[in-house]
């Protein structure tokens, strides 16, 4: 039996979700139609970021017509238990939160009570007049200061504010220090940002039989949210489905398990009613999950070649309040120490890597989770290298690059990489950009027209389809790996696709579509996919960090496979032939040699549903539906290198990118146009992270960036044209080849670019060591410079 | 503040008479009492232009006016701009350009693009640009969506030379 399909993967096929998303037919939660009788709410957050609850009085919230309750912590602690991420690291300090704080509040923008209304805007109303007394308590949100011996105790089961401290090392860093001839050693800063996807959180629940509820979540991770609700309601998890309609982007965010979906699913259960909560922005901005703020002390021991002898690096990610669900706060921590050391040949490593807690809102997944930072910082000494020894800086990564003919290599933190093509991506993309060109120029002048220009490179690795090993190593036990897939030859022969995954824009319903299609031999346009929803097909670990393809896509190959052997056996019954001579492609079955003696998927499908005379095979089961699972190896590793030309303008520091250059290797492409929609996408939230979006919270733990006026997100004036090319380094190590693409965008854009203004301004004596590059920064350096 | 007054606009050419409260937003107006949710909300703050409509022919933050305060006015939604057979230009090459990922914004930028195409026939990269810019697109980098701009206004000017 074999395929012969002219491959649906690796074509840039059109999407399918466009037509009814163009028409203004998406369905996002705030779309759903809801029952006549949903009860909307609204959370009452604290203005504090550090108090003690004394007093909630919600008599004049109550008296509102149409305020049905008020709700506080001490209520809602009678229905949902405090929630916890389950870390299992050793000295992990365990900490749970009150999905209404009940005693104390931790930040700025916490829940203290819910009003429940018979409209969004009664619920509002009800908000303005609860009125609550807080006791101000002494605040820390700054990473530095958070470990001082009198800083305030943030959470009392997490002592010294250090959730977790992780150490690592190899024999010979000392030796390898010892024997440098440079050492080249920089702290690093990165600015706290958040993913701000344009549709904000919500959710709706609705009590309906046979399951009890079903839960309608703008979320990344309906099985796990599922689980978790089960969990911490303490009901039974077969009681309840969860649904994903369409999304409005999450970027990692969204794969964060929130208080506010714990108390929709427990008031729509208690009362008995739908319920419906949508966020604002000013809530998002507050209450989402934050990213990157992150202090790195990177030193790196050089030969007088700048081959790199030993790496030390000492990380500390602020972790915010609460260690949020369901990575946790060491998400950052644990990941940007195992990331670092990137496509280098790295032989000698020694990490710290510490998450302290704070006043600040929770910190969790943002796509890249800690790469931006890690490869801002290791890239950023590749360049330190070189100006150090007078080298171009693609020559000092080139002579620190694992060369591909030493793949698969495995890092020295135990990671594998099967394939890849760290020199090639570079050498291609300095192609591209005309770099020895733009040197050239360069050489003659960095300041001309009043403009600083200069060029950065980042190369790097990216993580992507991370297995169950992958997260064990991690600490995060709980978290599985694996995805699923179930095949299912409808008795017309159409084909329906179940995967465990749930799309945020990603396009899953024509990517999968074109995996099924190939895998099972049906022509594409007879397959539907069918995700997000707990109600079909089995678990999984769902989308996030740049899992999809890999995962879902194993999975599905997987299923089709079992599907194709029974409609062979069945097809080879009937037409008097063995199953290893019958060819299935195009949707349908034919003996090998013979088109002629062949038939539809539909009719083989009839006799599977008994819908005709034939009968099936002794022993052949009723049906064509087929499930697997796929669980990835322990990281499938991709890569490439972005280039960034950037302008730096020497009175008003304003940076133009005038060029950007990408070469991205994501192994097998399944479609390549979607896969330049990742990249380019990534790139513009890097411009963002790396020029213009910081969330700024006061010393008083107050936040100064609490609308979209202060928390400047990139637009089209602001965001470059891209060049982009591929190389393709199937994985050898992954079922049907694919690596990840979701997040390589963002991590490549931020070093490339920190790097490029860096270069832009290195003829001038100033230090380009943090993040976010705004003007009033650049102008102020260049100015203290002299420039 | 649940006084009711009357309201009557023309939403995609079909009058519709009714009452709201006075604080009611027209993002909520048209969404929620009309059914038409393909405006959507990102901001409330007039930022992200995901709730932009067409007011009496101009772009518009359905989330920044009352529904009261467009009375007799008439408005065009996202809602309007296909058949049932075809996409509108604009759509079309939105489609074959990949400039939509996820799809929550992109009704803002069609509207928008609508807007720009009836006053400038011919737009360069960089009108289409500065016309863009108060739209927010948080996945697609917006190249493709400015690509998909400049094809239509091609597509647009063929189906109706000057």
């Amino acid at each position: 039996m074999s395929s012969d399909t002219q491959g649906a993967v690796g074509q840039s096929v059109l999407r399918r979700e466009d037509d009814y998303l163009l028409r203004g037919q998406g369905r996002f939660v705030d779309d759903l139609p809801t029952p006549l009788n949903t009860l909307h709410l609204a959370f009452v957050l604290s203005p504090y970021a550090h108090a003690r609850i004394s007093e909630i009085d919600a008599s004049e919230a109550l008296a509102l017509d149409g305020v049905v309750d008020v709700l506080t912590g001490a209520d809602l602690a009678a229905m949902v238990k405090p929630i916890a991420a389950q870390i299992e690291l050793p000295g992990y300090s365990f900490n749970t939160r009150d999905v209404l704080a009940a005693d104390e509040v931790r930040f700025a923008g916490e829940a203290v009570a819910v009003v429940v209304a018979e409209s969004q805007y009664l619920a509002e109303d009800g908000a303005e007049l609860v009125q609550v007394d807080y006791e101000p308590l002494p605040v820390v949100t700054d990473i530095a200061e958070a470990t001082d011996p009198d800083a305030p105790q943030v959470n009392p089961t997490v002592p010294g504010n250090v959730y977790f401290e992780g150490r690592f090392a190899t024999e010979g860093v000392a030796a390898g220090f010892e024997a440098a001839a440079h050492v080249i050693a920089e702290d690093f800063h990165s600015n706290r940002v958040t993913a701000v996807p344009i549709e904000p959180r919500g959710c709706l629940a609705v009590p309906e039989q046979p399951a009890n509820l079903v839960f309608y979540s703008s979320t990344q991770i309906h099985h796990l949210l599922r689980t978790a609700l089960a969990e911490f309601l303490d009901v039974a998890e077969s009681t309840l489905r969860v649904v994903v309609p369409d999304v409005g982007g999450g970027f990692g965010i969204k794969a964060a398990l929130y208080p506010e979906e714990f108390v929709c699913a427990a008031l729509a259960l208690r009362l008995r009613r739908p319920v419906k909560w949508i966020q604002d922005r000013y809530g998002a901005l507050l209450t989402d999950v934050h990213a990157r703020d992150n202090h790195y002390r990177v030193e790196a021991a050089i030969d007088d070649d700048g081959i790199v002898l030993a790496l030390r690096a000492e990380i500390r990610t602020n972790g915010g309040a609460y260690s949020a669900l369901p990575f946790g706060c060491t998400l950052e921590t644990t990941g940007g120490a195992r990331m670092i050391v990137g496509p280098y040949r790295i032989t000698e490593y020694e990490y710290t890597a510490t998450a302290v807690a704070t006043h600040t809102a929770p910190v969790l997944a943002y796509r890249g989770v800690a790469q931006p930072v890690c490869f801002m910082a290791i890239e950023g000494i590749m360049d330190r290298i070189a100006r150090r020894l007078e080298l171009d800086p693609a020559e000092v990564r080139l002579r620190n690059m694992v060369p591909t003919a030493e793949l698969p290599w495995t890092n020295i933190v135990g990671v594998r990489y099967d394939t890849g093509s760290f020199v090639e991506s570079l050498e291609m993309a300095m192609e591209m950009a005309n770099y020895d060109e733009f040197r050239a120029t360069q050489a003659q002048g960095r300041l001309v027209d009043g403009k600083y220009r200069g060029i950065g490179i980042c190369s790097f690795t990216e993580v992507s389809g991370t297995g169950a090993p992958g997260w064990r190593a991690r600490g995060l036990t709980r978290l599985p790996g694996f995805d699923s897939g179930t095949v299912k030859v409808e008795p017309t022969g159409k084909v329906t696709a179940f995967v465990s995954h749930a799309h945020s824009g990603q396009g899953h319903f024509t990517t999968f579509a074109q995996v099924v299609a190939d895998a099972l031999g049906a022509r594409l346009e007879d397959v539907t996919v069918v995700e997000g929803d707990t109600a079909a097909g089995p678990y999984g670990t769902n989308t996030f960090a740049s899992r999809s393809a890999v995962t879902g896509g194993g999975a599905l190959i997987r299923a089709s496979e079992k599907a194709r052997l029974k409609l062979a056996r069945i097809a080879a019954f009937m037409l008097e032939s063995t199953p290893e001579d019958i060819v299935v492609a195009d949707g349908r079955m034919h003996v090998a040699g013979v088109p002629s003696r062949g038939l539809s998927f539909q009719e083989v499908a009839e006799t599977a549903y008994a819908m005709n005379t034939s009968d099936l095979p002794e022993g052949e089961s009723f049906g064509i539906e087929e499930t697997d699972f796929y669980d990835p190896p322990l990281v499938t590793m991709a890569n490439a290198t972005h280039i960034a030309q950037v302008a730096v303008d020497a009175g008003d520091g304003t940076v133009d990118i005038e060029g950007y250059t990408v070469v991205h290797d994501c192994g097998r492409v399944i479609n390549p146009m979607i896969v330049d929609g990742q990249v380019m996408g990534g790139v513009a939230q890097g411009v963002g992270e790396a020029l213009m979006e910081e969330f700024v919270y006061d010393e008083d733990g107050q936040v100064r960036t609490a609308t979209l006026i202060d928390y400047l997100l990139p637009s089209s004036v602001d965001v470059p044209n891209f060049q982009i090319a591929h190389i393709e380094s199937p994985s050898i190590d992954t079922v049907g080849g694919f690596k990840g693409v979701g997040e390589g965008g963002l991590i490549g854009a931020v070093p490339a670019l920190v790097n490029a203004v860096a270069d832009a301004l290195s003829d001038l004596d100033v230090n380009v060591n943090t993040k976010p590059l705004r003007p009033a920064l650049l102008s102020r350096l260049i100015r203290e410079a002299g420039g | 503040m649940n006084d009711e007054v009357p309201v009557t606009v023309t939403v995609n050419g079909r009058t519709r008479q009714s009452r709201v409260e006075p604080r009611r937003l027209l993002v909520d107006f048209l969404r929620h009492d009309l059914g038409l949710t393909g405006t959507h909300i990102g901001c409330e703050q007039g930022v992200c232009g995901a709730c932009t409509v067409l007011l009496d022919g101009r772009t518009a933050r359905s989330c920044l006016h009352f529904a009261v305060a467009v009375d007799g006015s008439e408005i065009r939604t996202v809602e309007d701009l296909a058949s049932l057979d075809e996409l509108h230009p604009i759509q079309e090459m939105f489609h074959r350009k990949h400039a939509l990922q996820c799809g929550f914004c992109t009704p803002g930028f069609l509207l928008t693009t609508v807007e720009l195409l009836e006053r400038t026939a011919e737009p360069d990269e960089a009108a289409i640009r500065e016309a863009l810019m108060n739209n927010v697109c948080r996945c697609t980098g917006y190249a493709n969506i400015v690509d998909a701009v400049a094809e239509a206004a091609v597509e647009l000017r063929r189906r109706n030379p000057a």
